[in-house]
């Protein structure tokens, strides 16, 4: 017997992402899910951003498939920090978000971050109930990534290119990657920054608190 | 390796098919995934018949379809077909789109056994 069915598969995922941002939206939370490649900077950008804007707002998911290093280096520093640990999985669902939504009290938060598994793949295929989605391309990384995982930077609403601070010493032609997004995604906004120097945060903290007030405004 | 998610969320479809159709077993499957889910047939056959064992669908046929992107452009509204590192609109020259197809993991079709 032959069942015709058109069923998304990922429609239980999308079901627990959109109860996730609806509790946000209730809660007047902006989250932001950061994804990257491993090794790009997204806990150290966190590190230099939360204290910029108001420590006691924010709140960190920490995706990781092992450890609690990342979740450390930050409880100094945010609010609220929960680990989830992935064991072997390459993305954070929206199932693990949800719960990690359980841990966090959201009314005395303005910003949540969920730092994705650094991976340039599978993350951007689970909608996690984000309200925005930050795509980092590290200098080391090299000049060619847009164009060899679009995947990744075609939804993204703003894209920063960290480390900065080593283009004078590494062979890295920004305009490659420029001209690689230039086919796919020309709508994000487009931010060089160093951590390290503090080059250009000041650009990325004012696109977080707009979307911070789009996000008020809105409801 | 997100084949494995897929299959866990593809078995589950079928776990709940099976019982409203009172099914003794799963045969063949289809799957349609969007090219923008860059999934990896053979990954997802091999997490699918890990994923499984000791189902209803133990040793069923996954077949795997990948379907085409489409896109809409968001400044001028053209519906376009893209590829997966060219979403240029041809209208307007600007790559700022709403992935109309491409992006979904469909189940189509399930043969049973009664």
């Amino acid at each position: 017997m032959k069942i015709n069915v058109v069923e998304s598969v990922l429609k239980a995922n999308d079901a627990v992402a959109r109860e996730n941002r609806r509790r946000l939206d209730a809660a007047g939370v902006v989250a932001v899910n950061l994804m990257s490649a491993p090794g790009s900077g997204k806990t150290l950008l966190l590190e230099k951003t939360i204290p910029a804007l108001a420590a006691a707002r924010c709140a960190v998911l920490v995706g990781d498939l092992q450890t609690t290093r990342d979740a450390e280096r930050l409880a100094g520093i945010a609010a609220q920090v929960t680990q989830i640990n992935t064991g072997t999985g390459c993305h954070l669902t929206a199932t693990q978000v949800g719960e990690g939504l359980d841990s966090l009290d959201l009314r005395s938060i303005d910003f949540l971050f969920i730092e994705n598994v650094g991976n340039m793949v599978c993350p951007a295929a689970f909608d996690l109930g984000e309200h925005r989605r930050a795509v980092l391309l590290s200098v080391p990384e090299g000049d060619d990534k847009v164009a060899k995982y679009p995947t990744l930077f075609q939804p993204a609403d703003v894209i920063l290119l960290t480390k900065v601070d080593l283009l004078g010493v590494l062979d890295y032609q920004r305009s490659k990657v420029y001209q690689d997004l230039s086919r796919i995604n020309t709508r994000a906004p487009r931010i060089e920054v160093s951590s390290t120097t503090g080059q250009g945060l000041d650009r990325w903290f004012a696109w977080l608190k707009d979307q911070r007030r789009a996000q008020v405004s809105d409801s | 390796m997100h084949e494995m998610s897929i299959a866990t969320a593809l078995l589950e479809q079928l776990r709940r098919i099976a019982a409203e159709q009172q099914a003794a077993r799963i045969v063949e499957v289809e799957v349609h995934c969007g090219v923008m889910q860059q999934v990896v047939p053979e990954s997802l056959q091999l997490a699918f018949e890990a994923a499984s064992t000791d189902t209803l669908a133990a040793g069923a046929r996954l077949k795997i379809v990948e379907t085409g992107l489409a896109a809409r452009c968001r400044s001028c509204g053209e519906q376009f077909e893209a590829a997966i590192d060219n979403y240029l609109c041809p209208r307007c020259r600007t790559a700022d789109v709403e992935i109309v197809a491409g992006r979904d993991i469909v189940l189509r079709s399930v043969v049973c056994e009664v």
